[in-house]
């Protein structure tokens, strides 16, 4: 049965419109950026802000317009918000003392389930005195205490610095899939959106601009936003033949030379395409190349990201470009953020693709 | 480098220390200690100091009873008339006590409007009772500690509330369990400067519930009464209450003074 949501949210002038299943054992992370309605669409499941239309079910029954106490979720927060008068172990047994439970059982419960993801952190101390990471612990124990049907994680490890963040992920990662009812998270991070949901819905204001899975999403991004994520350069634009069989892709931001696809049949005039290119189909010269490369843009590096023996190049070309290279012609070229650079790729390893309307068909 | 004083402002500074301190200064000067212990009993301090505790720590519990929920709504309910309220129930503070004695008459006099009926209903008389100079002593005193659970409240990052409702409680166990407990530093200050203010009591009290010697006669009143008989005593007595002022002042430790 899981998690049902279809809603329209009014915030001011804000709406957010979003509609997704979450099964059982399931994780959806919500992505977007700042301000794209993510949290909002999390208090609205909580009950923390009206829904304007429509229905959020849990195991096929309408909860929107219960009161938030009478929800059986659990949610852990941004801020991991522990009750700072209370102890960790009283902010623990907080969800079944609120619920009628016996102040002592709800002790015994809470300390159990510190044990298990907190352990070390000590029962007695107040919120004030832990560090991000331990706070975010005990806001896990937390949501999870009361036994709830539908879990909530909004931007868990936001607040913990670098260090402590790969661990609390792995703990993350244990006890999302230790969760066996529907789980949603809220991101703004690609990394963990990806490895730790199953199912992705990227939101950009307000509304569902695309929904799959973490390959279907980083194979076929459907937005410039979902492109950067996932780091693969997105041309979107409409197509103009040209003699020789390739075709100008003209976008807001400059024209892209493709090659038509062989076999294909025509776009028609004035249809919006789009065309992905990989990173690593990107050559960065430090002087104006040689030949004729039809895709040449000259520009500036922007930031240079290592990954293992790779580099991602962010260029700031028109249109803008990420370039994937080796660390070894990163530092046989030099390159650093500001210098001067050109920019060169095949019309060929641009693969255009026609704009299809609806995201609910992925 | 230090700080070079400008002279005419340590001057006026000086004359408003002098201001203040000289009277308590006095005070001191002019004790009899002589004859303190028969002073007292002559004009029967210790009853006016039980009925002073008993008449401003009632004022107080029952000012943070329906001072708090009254703060929570004007800090938390947006309604029409909300700003207009908000006046009306601080105005104790700028009131002259005695027009607040003369408007509880005129309410809860055995000819107000709802006194009245108090009395031809149950027989029931505020005037000239300890019940009445609690009534006076609470009227003036509450604002203080509704100014400052307000403030505690529009301060308090209302987040932590909206988790404790996602996390299953309900708004009453919220407020129990989470909102007063983050307030209560400031609930805390307000309590004490309200039974600071309580102790201190006289205009409304003398006008509304009389000055009756073990029924209505707190400290403040038993020292105006003393001035003319016993002056002696009456210097006693004040040099009492400053004790007292200032005991509250230290509890606080700056809460109310701003030093930290």
């Amino acid at each position: 049965m899981g998690l049902e949501v279809d809603v329209t949210i009014h915030r001011g002038d804000f709406t957010v419109r979003a509609a997704f299943d979450v099964a059982d054992g399931q994780t959806v992370a919500l992505l977007g950026p700042n301000g794209a309605g993510k949290s909002t669409l999390v208090e609205a499941i909580a009950g923390l802000v009206p829904v304007g239309g429509g229905s959020i079910r849990l195991d096929g029954a309408e909860i929107h317009e219960l009161p938030p106490e009478r929800r059986p979720i659990g949610i852990a927060f941004q801020d991991a918000l522990l009750f700072p008068r209370l102890s960790v172990l009283e902010n623990v047994a907080f969800p079944l003392r609120a619920r009628g439970g016996r102040a002592d059982a709800a002790r015994a419960a809470a300390r159990e389930v510190l044990t298990e993801l907190a352990a070390g952190v000590p029962a007695d101390a107040k919120p004030a005195k832990l560090s991000g990471g331990q706070r975010q612990r005990v806001a896990l124990a937390r949501a999870l205490v009361a036994e709830p049907r539908l879990l909530l994680l909004d931007e868990p490890l936001a607040a913990v610095d670098a260090s402590g963040r790969p661990e609390l992920r792995s703990l993350l990662r244990r006890t999302l899939a230790g969760f066996a009812g529907p789980r949603v998270l809220v991101s703004h991070d690609p990394v963990e959106s990806m490895t730790l949901a199953d199912r992705i819905v990227v939101l950009e204001g307000g509304r569902v601009t695309q929904l799959g899975t973490p390959e279907e999403i980083r194979a076929q991004p459907r937005t410039r936003y979902a492109a950067d994520l996932v780091g693969v350069n997105l041309f979107e634009g409409t197509l103009r033949p040209l003699e020789d069989g390739a075709a100008a892709l003209d976008t807001p931001d400059g024209q892209v030379i493709v090659a038509l696809p062989a076999g294909m049949a025509p776009f028609p005039a004035g249809a919006v395409v789009r065309g992905r290119l990989s990173p690593t189909d990107v050559s960065i010269h430090v002087r104006p190349p040689e030949g004729s490369p039809r895709n040449v843009f000259p520009g500036t590096v922007e930031e240079i990201a290592i990954l293992g023996d790779r580099g991602r190049v962010r260029l700031r070309t028109t249109p803008p470009l990420v370039a994937e290279v080796t660390v070894g012609s990163i530092e046989r070229l030099g390159l650093e953020p500001g210098d001067e650079v050109w920019a060169t790729f095949k019309a060929v390893e641009v693969q255009v693709m026609e704009q299809t309307p609806a995201p609910d068909t992925l | 480098m230090r700080r070079r004083l400008p002279l005419p402002f340590l001057v006026l500074a000086g004359i408003g220390a002098a201001f203040v301190v000289l009277p308590l200064v006095a005070l001191v000067v002019r004790v009899p200690w002589g004859s303190a212990r028969e002073a007292l009993s002559g004009i029967g301090a210790s009853t006016a100091l039980r009925l002073s505790l008993e008449v401003s720590l009632a004022a107080t519990a029952i000012s943070v009873l329906i001072g708090v929920p009254l703060a929570w709504i004007l800090a938390r309910v947006a309604f029409p008339g909300r700003a207009l309220l908000r006046a009306l129930v601080v105005l104790p503070i700028v009131l002259p006590p005695v027009v607040g004695g003369i408007g509880l008459l005129q309410a809860l006099g055995r000819r107000g409007i709802v006194g009245r009926w108090l009395y031809d209903a149950f027989g029931i008389q505020l005037t000239f009772t300890t019940a009445g100079a609690i009534i006076a002593t609470t009227f003036v005193a509450m604002p203080l500690v509704i100014l400052a659970t307000e403030g505690g409240l529009r301060g308090l990052d209302d987040r932590y509330e909206r988790a404790a409702a996602a996390l299953g409680g309900s708004p009453w166990y919220v407020m129990r369990r989470v909102t007063l407990p983050m307030i209560g530093p400031q609930l805390a200050a307000g309590a004490v400067l309200t039974w600071a203010r309580a102790l201190g009591e006289f205009g409304a009290t003398i006008t509304f519930a009389g000055n009756l010697a073990g029924r209505t006669q707190t400290l403040p009143l038993a020292v105006y009464q003393a001035r003319e008989l016993d002056p002696g005593g009456a210097v006693l007595l004040s040099l009492v209450l400053v004790f007292l002022s200032l005991i509250v002042l230290i509890a606080l430790r700056g809460r109310v003074t701003g030093a930290a």
